[in-house]
């Protein structure tokens, strides 16, 4: 039934809402920003700009740009992209209470670290060398160790579930690389203003990198190559920078120079539109709503003195627009922006919004079907277990109502999942849990590509299209591995801080997170094209930290050491016994025992002799030397040994 | 255990000692005589001392000696064997005399039928050319020029009769009589024309023109006309009117030795350290728009126009010394950061030569490296300056004082800089965006000419002819190229003969690199990598020597990228090059205590040895006397 909905959905929606996106070829080179600001239900607020760039196709226009990057058009047309998206992301995007099932999150939330997929219109033999070029200039371009992709155990090519682009695809990400001012510099490059002019002047960098979530994304679209038929777009160039701010430490209103530190000054001269949004989830939406029905007040409000003032909110200063979402069936509230565009302002009178809540409202973020989270189990460091756990978060209910109770609905979850090689997982051991209860694997499974690790080759890659009843209430997936060994040279520096599994990706496709606005108010902004645009819901899972046997990096010197130690005194032993002169000691023996003394100061003087390496003298009774051996030295030195040892115990 | 073991010998040693002292006590008891017969078991022995055990020892320490090579061998790291002897001597020859391709020159004296031409005369000529070109050129010869391996040629023709110097039979001249003058219809005085027409006749014999060098030509047109001496596009130049002998061999080797030899170099002028080419033979023209700020105004061009018409010719003309790539941008929000002065008698922002070194802003100018050409290619950054409205008539104050002509200054090796003023130097209004103005097609040509001019400089060229007046040289045409043949063979020879010269230091260094780090690693690659540069470089000097310019500039130029290849070579970049230290670190362990005990019983062996000889010797001695 789900399928069947919302194909009908699609085929009534691709009629009006993507016409224009991709009707989209310009004449012109064309720059545009805009920035959205959304209260978050944990009073959080997010700010997502969105820098788009367009440049018409090479073959019409040529190759020198007004106001496009010449770096990005070099590398589109030298590696022959198709498309490509590199995201560089720091902290976790938090699904649960910042929304999974928006446009912004769905396109926008990252796994920490670099993630870089790319799809080059090459045959497929040069794809992987095209695909370590276009790191090492990545690296470079972006000042991050992108280039570590460039090793074949790094990056995977996944067949049908991560992008409908088999055999020229590549995926690949850096969980653990650090993102910093030094990514942010480069990116900003790529602006015709950079940060000098316009909304990019907001990104206050201690105020952005303060945030709970800060990822920097950039996704190239091209059509140069133009091997389909398409229509020549020429280079989309898409450049958000998604950022996640607390604006104080209990108040819920904000403004953007509390939450920045900095106002806009006008905009970037070279774009085309320079926009501001504020937008309202459904879900605050319908909260409003509630306490206008309860109230009997109208929320959406009036405009006092250039503010914009209702019973709830305060924004101070009135929107240019207010858009509201084309309603599609979600519970009859639709999402609200308030359009502020920054034409008019200046240094002289800078724009500064701000938001004032007049009276507490919680309400709850659009979630994703099912919380997603992996760990791992098992202890000690040979093997263990990977779980990925789905938890529902009742939405199918409220998306289909009566049908989940009927056994036929069924609900597709994809999970697409690289390991590297030093993780070998048995496919064999996958087991799946429904709601408590062990399943029959093939039963869920409707499709699966496993492509097993090859040691210092690929990376183990796993794709699975599962079929889950929508009744369900929880899932878990589990699969075990064990954990390879390392040659000494593989390990990096801080071998003992473990090692790092970048995140999986569970996909919902199902599920489409869009919004949908009036052709009117679309066509003008890239970024609400971008929202209408059908982006399957998915959840990247967190990052596993798998600790693997570390060996002591000095053995193999120690191993040498002790070796040699060894065989040296074997050594030495073996050639004393070859020039031993057996008869000779005999008789050395003999006469000394001529000379009888007592015995204990002849075992003494042996043992002394023997010690230091030449044979009791004979002649020790004769000699003076001898009288080192006297009962009254040993006294002596047995009295000076029982001082120490009385002060040594007395001092501590 | 070991240890007493081993000191067994000495030990015996001091105890035969301690006897030894001992004995004349006892024995100057009794009498001397008797003791002598005694057989004392410390003093004397009636066997030979055995030798097993020494040989036993010795054997050991032997096979340890002879193993000692092996393991070595063993432990050897792989070099590639470089050709050390043959870099030095590369490097010696070209650094003592540069590498030079030959040229011909040839003066043609046209003149009226009362002229009277004789060999004699002619000769004369030839010497008197040669002399002051000899005294020209000078000992030490430059790159780019011909050194001394020149020679000249003089043709006397009236109508069809001609007489030519004995030296000049080579055949490869042209044929006598071809210059009429009477033929030519035009105007002497139209330059343009002039040239075309001698370039038709003087190009007649192709067959004979890269053979021993280019052939440069100089006519002397002996007319009753305004004295004129005009510098052409191709390989000639010509004299017209009438003039003096000493005047005409003085304006001959003029136009020999600085045009044609040098490239119309100035004295005085500083000679480039080298050609602005990248190793691998590539540059990269980067042309970039910079609009101050955007907010006054924002200027836009129509690059496509300059790449196709101005750009394409001169990458073309280039293309034997370079291959060249064209690219464009167009960069806002890029102040300087040099200050100017207001000056109120121009009624502009000045600013001067001393400022130059700061008017490139680092810092906000991202006018970045080319990822389309990676490698070792040579960026030339061009830049059009656009100052904002805060310093608008911004103009350049050469350091004579005078204002510069052209407003932009080059950087050798990095590029050249144009600040182009807004016509009105006015904001278009204070609250309205700025629209987008588009630099006008004249403006466009000049800043084309600018940089062309600038290019020409990088190149080591003069950056115009205006230059010229004054020194007796009516005009040098320019060419449509960008750059005349005449300049093209001076850069193609100056090219060789650096690439040669980088290609022996870039050897150089690495040899002797290789030469100081003994465990350092080399691979077999390099080792190919410098074995094809030596001989690609002893191609190009062949080449060179027999006055092939295009296969000597290539050879060279394959050179000197191979030497930078071996030389930036990854293998070598890296150091992980084996050391002593870790050497020592693996194998002492072993070796040191094993050795140490082998050693010493060698030492103690062969003392017992000797000692227990001494008393069979002793021994034998007294039998010896007894018997």
């Amino acid at each position: 039934m789900l399928f069947l909905r919302s194909i009908l959905f699609f085929l009534l929606l691709s009629h009006y809402f993507f016409a224009p996106i991709f009707s989209g070829s310009t004449e012109e080179e064309e720059f545009s920003e805009e920035l959205l600001l959304k209260p978050l239900p944990d009073r959080k607020v997010l700010a997502h700009f969105h820098f788009d760039s367009r440049a018409p196709p090479s073959t019409t226009h040529g190759r020198h740009h007004r106001i496009f990057p010449k770096a990005i058009a070099q590398l589109v047309q030298k590696f022959r992209i198709r498309e490509m998206e590199l995201s560089f992301t720091q902290g976790r995007w938090n699904y649960e209470r910042w929304g999974g099932f928006d446009p912004v999150s769905s396109a926008n939330a990252k796994p920490p670290g670099v993630e870089l997929w790319a799809v080059f219109d090459v045959p497929s033999d040069q794809v992987d060398s095209t695909w370590k070029n276009l790191t090492h200039t990545l690296s470079g371009l972006f000042c991050a160790s992108i280039n570590f992709l460039e090793s074949s155990t790094a990056y995977a090519s996944p067949n049908w579930s991560f992008r409908p682009f088999s055999g020229v695809l590549r995926y690949g990400a850096l969980p653990r690389e650090a993102i910093c001012t030094e990514n942010l510099t480069p990116w900003l490059k790529l602006l015709p203003c950079r940060d000098k002019a316009g909304l990019s002047t907001l990104m206050d960098r201690p105020s952005i990198y303060r945030g709970f979530y800060h990822s920097q994304r950039l996704k190239v679209i091209s059509t140069e190559s133009g091997s389909e038929d398409r229509v020549e777009l020429g280079i989309l160039l898409e450049q958000t920078l998604t950022v996640v701010l607390q604006p104080g430490e209990l108040q819920p209103s904000w403004s953007l120079s509390s939450i920045f530190g900095r106002k806009i000054t006008g905009k970037c001269v070279l774009a085309k539109s320079s926009t501001v949004f504020i937008g309202f989830e459904r879900n605050l939406i319908s909260e409003l709503n509630d306490l206008w029905k309860n109230n009997e007040k109208n929320w959406v409000a009036e405009t006092t003195s250039g503010s914009w003032n209702n019973p709830v909110f305060q924004l101070s200063l009135s929107p240019g627009r207010v858009i509201e979402e084309v309603n599609n069936g979600h519970g009859g509230n639709s999402a609200i922006l308030y359009e502020f565009s920054i034409e008019n302002y200046s240094d002289y009178e800078p724009f500064d919004v701000s938001l004032t809540w007049k009276r507490p409202l919680f309400w709850s973020p659009p979630r994703a079907p099912f919380h997603v989270s992996r760990f791992l189990m098992g202890s000690g460091n040979a093997r263990g277990s990977i779980a990925i756990t789905l938890k529902s978060t009742e939405l199918i209910k409220g998306f289909m109502g009566d049908n989940v109770i009927k056994d036929g609905c069924k609900v597709r979850i994809d999970v697409f999942q690289v390991v590297p090689w030093y993780v070998k997982v048995y496919s064999h051991t996958l087991q799946i849990f429904v709601d408590g209860e062990a399943q029959i694997v093939s039963e869920i499974i409707e499709k699966i590509w496993v492509s097993p690790s090859e040691d210092r080759v690929s990376p183990g890659l796993m794709e699975m299209f599962l079929r889950f009843p929508c009744n369900m209430k929880s899932a878990v997936l589990t699969i075990e591995f064990d954990k390879g060994l390392l040659h000494i040279d593989e390990y990096p520096p801080d071998a003992n801080q473990g090692f790092d599994i970048p995140s999986a990706v569970i996909s919902f496709p199902d599920f489409e997170a869009s919004m949908h606005f009036l052709k009117e108010h679309s066509s003008e902004s890239p970024l609400l094209s971008k929202f209408q645009e059908k982006n399957r819901v998915l959840s990247y899972t967190e990052i596993l930290l798998v600790p693997l046997a570390t060996p002591d990096f000095s053995m193999p010197y120690n191993v040498i050491t002790f070796t040699c130690t060894v065989f040296a005194l074997y050594f030495g032993s073996m050639l004393n016994v070859l020039r031993r002169r057996a008869g000779e000691e005999e008789r050395f023996l003999k006469s000394q025992a001529s000379r009888k003394v007592g015995p204990l100061p002849q075992l003494l003087s042996k043992l002394f002799g023997k010690l230091r390496g030449r044979p009791a003298k004979a002649s020790q009774s004769l000699s003076p030397s001898s009288s080192i051996l006297t009962p009254k030295f040993i006294l002596k030195v047995l009295l000076v040994a029982g001082i120490a040892v009385a002060w040594h115990y007395f001092s501590e | 255990m070991a240890m007493a073991e081993t000191s067994e010998a000495p030990g015996i040693g001091t105890d035969d000692f301690g006897i030894s002292e001992r004995e004349p006590h006892q024995t100057s008891e009794s009498s001397k005589r008797k003791a002598i017969a005694e057989f004392d078991p410390n003093k004397m022995r009636s066997t030979k001392p055995g030798i097993k055990r020494l040989i036993l020892i010795l054997s050991v320490l032997f096979s340890f000696l002879l193993g000692l090579p092996f393991l070595l061998k063993s432990v050897e790291i792989y070099r590639a064997p470089l050709p050390f002897r043959a870099i030095d001597s590369l490097l010696n020859g070209i650094e003592s005399n540069l590498v030079v391709l030959p040229c011909r020159f040839q003066v043609v004296f046209v003149g009226s039928d009362d002229e009277e031409f004789s060999e004699s005369r002619a000769e004369k000529l030839e010497l008197l050319i040669l002399e002051r070109m000899r005294k020209l050129t000078g000992s030490s010869p430059v790159c780019g020029s011909c050194g001394n391996n020149y020679t000249v040629s003089v043709t006397m023709e009236s109508g069809k009769d001609c007489i030519r110097n004995r030296n000049a039979g080579n055949g490869c001249l042209r044929r006598c009589g071809e210059i009429d003058i009477s033929a030519f219809g035009g105007d002497l005085k139209d330059d343009e024309a002039v040239d075309e027409f001698l370039d038709s006749v003087l190009r007649s014999d192709v067959d004979c023109t890269d053979s021993g060098g280019k052939l440069y030509t100089v006519v002397m047109m002996n007319r009753d006309e305004g004295s004129r001496v005009v510098v052409g596009k191709h390989r000639h130049a010509w004299i017209l009117g009438k003039v003096e002998e000493i005047e005409v061999v003085s304006m001959i080797t003029n136009i020999f030795v600085n045009f044609f030899m040098n490239g119309g170099k100035k004295d005085g002028s500083i000679q480039p350290e080298f050609m602005p080419v990248g190793a691998d033979g590539r540059i990269v023209l980067s042309f970039s728009l910079l609009n101050a700020d955007p907010h006054d105004w924002v200027y836009d061009w129509d690059f496509q126009r300059i790449d196709e018409i101005l750009l394409a010719p001169v990458v073309e003309a280039l293309a034997p010394i370079s291959n060249i790539r064209v690219e464009s941008q167009v960069l806002y929000h890029t102040p300087k950061s040099s200050f100017a002065q207001w000056d109120e008698k121009l009624a502009s922002y000045i600013f001067t030569a001393k400022d130059l070194p700061f008017f490139v802003n680092s810092n906000e100018w991202h006018l970045d490296t080319s990822i389309a050409a990676g490698g070792r290619s040579k960026v030339l950054q061009f830049v059009v300056y656009i100052p904002s409205a805060k310093e608008c008539p911004l103009l350049l104050r050469l350091p004579n004082g005078e204002m510069s002509m052209t407003n932009g200054f080059i950087s050798p090796m990095w590029g050249g800089v144009i600040v182009w003023n807004s016509p009105s130097c006015l904001r278009d209004s204070e609250s309205k965006l700025p629209a987008v103005h588009a630099l006008s097609s004249q403006d466009l040509h000049a800043i084309s000419e600018i940089f062309m001019g600038q290019i020409r400089q990088l190149f080591g060229l003069n950056s115009d002819n205006v230059q010229f007046a004054g020194s007796g040289i009516s005009n040098v045409l320019p060419s449509q190229r960008g750059f005349a043949e005449w300049e093209l063979d001076v850069l193609s020879r100056r090219h060789t003969c650096f690439n040669l010269l980088s290609c022996a230091t870039t050897l150089g260094s690495l040899s002797r690199l290789v030469q100081s780090l003994p465990r350092m690693i080399i691979m077999d690659e390099i080792g190919k990598q410098v074995k094809y540069s030596l001989e690609a470089a002893s191609l190009a000097q062949s080449n060179s020597s027999l006055g092939i310019y295009d296969a000597s500039a290539m050879s060279s130029r394959q050179a000197r990228t191979l030497a930078e290849d071996a030389f930036f070579h990854p293998s070598i970049m890296s150091i992980s090059y084996y050391s002593f230290e870790h050497f020592f670190a693996i194998y002492t362990p072993f070796f040191l205590p094993v050795l140490l005990h082998v050693l010493l019983a060698a030492i103690k062996e062969w003392k017992r040895y000797k000692q227990e000889r001494a008393k069979y010797l002793a021994w034998k001695a007294n039998a010896g006397v007894e018997s």
